[in-house]
């Protein structure tokens, strides 16, 4: 239990100092065309993330991480 | 002929068949930090999948023994319909077909005295997929509701969600809160059942999810994502199909993760980088890494390859094997056991390669390969168990899709 409310505590602290990277980042709208390529982004292909992550989940104990929603399917 | 206890034992197998399912899912918001933006062109897109697993002996009773174990084929149909450039409807529908059994327990089926025994694999289920999701974009933010139900002989889901997104004025930071119900139904009632939970009353699982998130330009060319998700499961969490196995009627799920982007300007190409923590109530954590490269090529090509490490420590409940994992281990006495594979300690390794190639304005096409083995020995999360056999599988995706 412990261990969790470390956990959990990390994590809160993680999100806030990354939330805080906001003020120290100055990359300007026009300076984001690398950033703005599919390939940047972390959902380019649903369809195989969506293959990919239930075929894992189904074969391992751990799930999940990168969303909510959708529903159960009882592979774990 | 297959046994029945093992032809069954297969609802985690067939739930690989959902692995289609889940493809349809909808997708959390969380994952772009660049897309408060309706989509300017609508999608559809049309994925097949075929899967095969197996596992492999290595110990005395079972060395030179493989036997396999399921095969999915999925059809993934999905579209993405910009409306009035302030909304999108996605919808996903699923088919997947789903043949073999995953093991009752431990090395259950093997062959006694043979290499390769392919009599397991006749059972054939399908498994229906569908979702909907909704997203209103406004000028620093989404918002998205989606719904999705799949089906089976023997199992229903329902779930619901709600995901959030809003950027700061410069857009380099996003923010994103999600959550999530689902209701689950396992029905008890099927021949197949093992005899000791075969019941006219359904089995019943809820569950509550939420995220909260962060995506954090760091530069011209990196972009970085973190993203905390807990889980809060009450019901029906044992395997119906699987004996010995009583499972705690609670779960809680607690995951980390963390994703990095890099583009490097000589090549023009793009490093994914991603680990995820998990840690859950049922005693098990595990640690994920993976690392991919994408690489454009001349003529509308590009390939990606990419690999994966993930560990895993036993659940509380797993009970190891005995002499023999031919045979199940004696639970007398104990609350909750499995002696499911998926639950011991292991680790494995996963490589792969995609190509995709542009096919003019529109039109774009893609092959998919990977490969997976799981090792009791190759964890990082405490010793494994020597007696479970090696596991892989291997999964093929071809893809076609057309922007309108």
């Amino acid at each position: 239990m412990k261990k969790r409310v470390v956990l959990a505590g990390c994590s809160l602290l993680a999100l806030l100092t990354m939330s805080g990277l906001s003020g120290c980042s100055s990359v300007q709208p026009w300076e984001k065309q690398n950033l703005a390529k599919p390939a940047m982004t972390f959902d380019r292909d649903r369809l195989d993330t969506g293959y990919t992550e239930h075929m894992y989940s189904s074969k391992e104990a751990a799930s999940g991480g990168s969303g909510v929603g959708g529903g159960g399917c009882g592979c774990n | 002929m297959q046994s029945t206890q093992g032809k069954k034992s297969n609802r985690k197998a067939r739930v690989l068949g959902s692995i289609l399912a889940s493809a349809a899912m909808l997708l959390p918001s969380a994952k772009n930090a660049l897309a408060d933006a309706a989509p300017e062109e609508g999608v559809v897109s049309l994925k097949y999948l075929n899967y095969h697993d197996r596992q492999t002996g290595d110990t005395s009773f079972t060395a030179g023994m493989s036997k396999d174990r399921t095969t999915v084929n999925a059809l993934s149909l999905m579209t993405v319909v910009p409306i009035a450039g302030k909304w999108s409807i996605a919808t996903t529908f699923i088919e997947d077909s789903v043949t073999g059994a995953s093991p009752a327990y431990h090395g259950w089926g093997f062959p006694p005295d043979s290499k390769k025994d392919t009599t397991s694999g006749a059972s054939g289920d399908l498994r229906y997929v569908g979702d909907l999701a909704v997203t209103r974009y406004f000028s620093r933010g989404t918002l998205t509701a989606g719904a999705s139900y799949s089906q089976e002989s023997d199992y229903i889901s329902r779930g619901i969600s709600l995901n959030g997104t809003l950027s700061t004025e410069s857009r380099n930071t996003t923010f994103s809160l999600g959550t999530a119900y689902s209701s689950d139904t396992v029905f008890l009632n099927k021949s197949n059942v093992v005899d000791s939970k075969r019941s006219d009353t359904p089995g019943r699982k809820r569950v509550v999810s939420g995220l909260f998130g962060v995506t954090q330009v760091l530069s011209q060319n990196d972009i970085m994502q973190l993203t905390a998700t807990y889980t809060h499961g009450n019901g029906y969490y044992s395997d119906p199909y699987k004996d010995p196995d009583a499972r705690p009627g609670k779960r809680r799920m607690f995951t980390l993760m963390t994703r990095l982007n890099h583009h490097f300007d000589g090549p023009d190409g793009t490093a994914r980088l991603a680990y995820r923590y998990y840690t859950d109530t049922f005693g098990i954590e595990a640690h994920t890494f993976t690392a991919e490269y994408g690489q454009p090529l001349p003529h509308g090509w590009e390939i990606t390859p990419m690999v994966r490490y993930y560990s895993q420590s036993a659940a509380s409940f797993y009970v190891p094997t005995g002499d023999d994992p031919r045979k199940p281990t004696p639970t007398d006495g104990m609350e909750y056991y499995s002696e499911d594979q998926r639950l011991s300690a292991f680790g494995a390794f996963s490589y792969g390669v995609k190509v995709a190639k542009e096919l003019g304005r529109s039109w774009s096409a893609d092959v998919k390969y990977e490969h997976s083995e799981q090792r009791y020995n190759w964890g990082i999360n405490g010793p494994g168990d020597p007696g479970i056999p090696t596991f892989d599988f291997r999964s093929i995706q071809v893809g076609l899709s057309r922007k309108f």
